[in-house]
């Protein structure tokens, strides 16, 4: 293994779970990751007591509506009387988190991490984008009251028009996606549609329709990261996780190019080298890249160079990205299906590759073996980027 | 608009604004429904947890120290109740001056882990035995 880091201990990851992903899920955030955890304690065999540290991860305070939600979701998530901590990087808080717990072991510092990101979308009224409306630049951006979603609008349509790339092109995601989330038990919005449901929906800010966003949605999702030695004790099948990298770029929108996602490209190309990845297209099996809305599926793809910029929707159109195809992308259904309760979904992606890397990922599971996988999740203010990468 | 602007000669330009949602529904979980439920028919219910036998309050659907599920429900018994502490507030928190001293108790009960905060009713004093006067929530308690 190639590092460009110094690393104490090799780090692997030896049980997953989750909650549903659902809309107003009636129980309450600490315990949903209570849930999530326990699940994935089981899944590691052991118990609270042998985990040294907690990482919480959740995105902002305003989705579940209590403030600290880190100390919030503390016994819920076994932080109590633990070192625990809680990160947030707006939508990259999930894959970040794994991060987190992967620094705490690699350092040395302990040997096993229980990691949980939660998120509640349901309970801001009217609606949770009005929790973004404080997320801009108060002087030169908040008086034309932006919502994310016309900031994505623009984005799509830079990318379209830069590539001359068309919606038929990019709704192919979206049907990917919600079809591939039909065979995730966890998922909320999986099934069966086309290109036309996709063009038909509701024009929300052109050219973004319903069915290229992902939905609302509450849910948790927790893993449990070891050292090499606890690994081998308590698993047959430890994941090991052999590169991660993570980015800020520039906030001011203005001056990005929206065509291109460089924040990803920084962060895709630490984590391939740690990893001692030359050729991501080759070398990858699987990949879960962030998917809030179709384009970022295909936005993402391009910036951890896997396509050639632009190329993406070709390569979708031939397949490559499909369950059977040459790199299965979103075998999970994304969020696109499974739903987006923001840390969540993203710490979803991470255990996604795991399950498909231990070769549990039942009815997702993808045809072709598996020994590469890559997560990836985005946010914060639209310039965060984390990507991690496990083999087996 | 949300937003206007002042400028003011000698100062910076300046833009104000409110940063709220506009409301929140919570939901207060299986546990907390249970518990509700039970103020209605003038009971404290709280979870037990049958690896470790700790019972929670307010009740909730895990033990935070076995972090095993928890699906047994106990009735408190309201003679084991006691007032763990007590304050009397003179000032709310815009620095108002109340017209009335507000007094707020710390209710436990005997073996139970947690307790609730209610409105103190009468003269505050350790000791005694607590009377729950109003079980619509917050509690309202007293002491005889
Ligand atoms: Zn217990």
């Amino acid at each position: 293994m190639k590092v460009n880091i110094h690393l104490n201990k090799r780090v692997a990851v030896i049980g997953a779970g989750m909650t549903q992903f659902r809309r107003r899920i009636l129980e309450t955030p600490q315990e949903i990751a209570w849930e999530a955890s326990s699940k994935a304690l089981e899944e590691a065999g052991l118990e609270l007591k042998d985990i040294e540290c907690v990482v919480i991860g959740s995105a902002p305070d305003a989705f579940d509506g209590v403030n600290l939600k880190g100390e919030y979701l503390s016994h819920g998530s076994g932080g109590i009387r633990k070192p625990s901590s809680r990160v947030f990087v707006g939508g990259a808080t999930g894959v970040m988190a794994a991060i987190t717990g992967w620094y705490h072991v690699a350092s040395g510092m302990c040997n096993t991490v229980l990691v949980v990101a939660e998120e509640k979308m349901s309970p801001a009224r009217p609606h949770p984008q009005s929790v973004f409306r404080y997320i801009w630049d108060p002087i030169l951006e908040k008086p034309l009251n932006p919502n994310l979603i016309w900031i994505f609008a623009m984005e799509m349509h830079r990318y379209m028009a830069t590539y001359g790339i068309k919606k038929e092109e990019i709704a192919l995601v979206s049907v990917k996606n919600k079809r591939n989330a039909a065979n995730n038990p966890y998922a909320q919005l999986g099934g069966n549609i086309t290109v036309d449901d996709v063009l038909n929906s509701e024009v929300l800010v052109w050219p973004v329709q319903l069915l290229d966003i992902s939905p609302v949605s509450d849910g948790g999702a927790a893993m449990i990261m070891a050292s090499e030695d606890v690994a081998r004790r308590y698993s047959d099948t430890p994941i090991w996780v052999d590169g991660v990298g993570w980015t800020l770029d520039n906030t001011e929108w203005p001056a990005r190019d929206l065509a291109y996602a460089r924040y990803l490209e920084f962060a895709a190309r630490m984590a391939y080298k740690m990893a001692g990845i030359e050729n991501p297209y080759k070398e990858l099996d699987v990949i879960e890249p962030y998917d809030p809305f179709d384009y970022k599926e295909l936005h993402h793809i391009e910036g951890l160079r896997i396509a050639q910029r632009g190329e993406a929707p070709k390569l979708l159109k031939e397949g490559v990205f499909d369950i059977d195809g040459d790199i299965p992308s979103s075998p999970s259904g994304g969020l696109l299906g499974v739903g987006n309760p923001i840390a969540a979904a993203g710490l979803m992606k991470v255990i996604s590759i795991y399950w498909q890397l231990k070769g549990t990922a039942g009815k997702m599971q993808v045809k072709k073996p598996v020994h590469t996988g890559l997560a990836q999740a985005w946010g914060d203010l639209m310039q965060a980027s984390t990507v991690i990468i496990m083999r087996n | 608009m949300s937003w206007e602007k002042e400028g003011k000669e000698g100062s910076l330009l300046k833009w104000y604004d409110i940063m709220e949602a506009e409301k929140y529904e919570y939901t207060v979980g299986p546990a907390g429904e249970r518990f509700f439920q039970g103020l209605k028919e003038n009971k404290i219910i709280g979870s037990k947890c049958k690896k470790c036998g700790k019972v929670y309050l307010p009740p909730r659907i895990y033990c935070e120290d076995c972090f095993t599920k928890i699906e047994e429900y106990v009735e408190l018994k309201l003679d084991d109740a006691y007032l763990d502490s007590f304050t009397t507030i003179y000032q709310d928190d815009d620095g108002q001056k109340l017209a009335e001293p507000v007094h707020i108790g710390l209710l436990r009960f005997k073996g139970v882990n947690g307790g609730l905060f209610c409105y103190l009713e009468g003269t505050p004093k350790k000791g005694g035995r607590i009377r729950v006067s109003n079980f619509n929530y917050p509690l309202r308690i007293s002491i005889e």
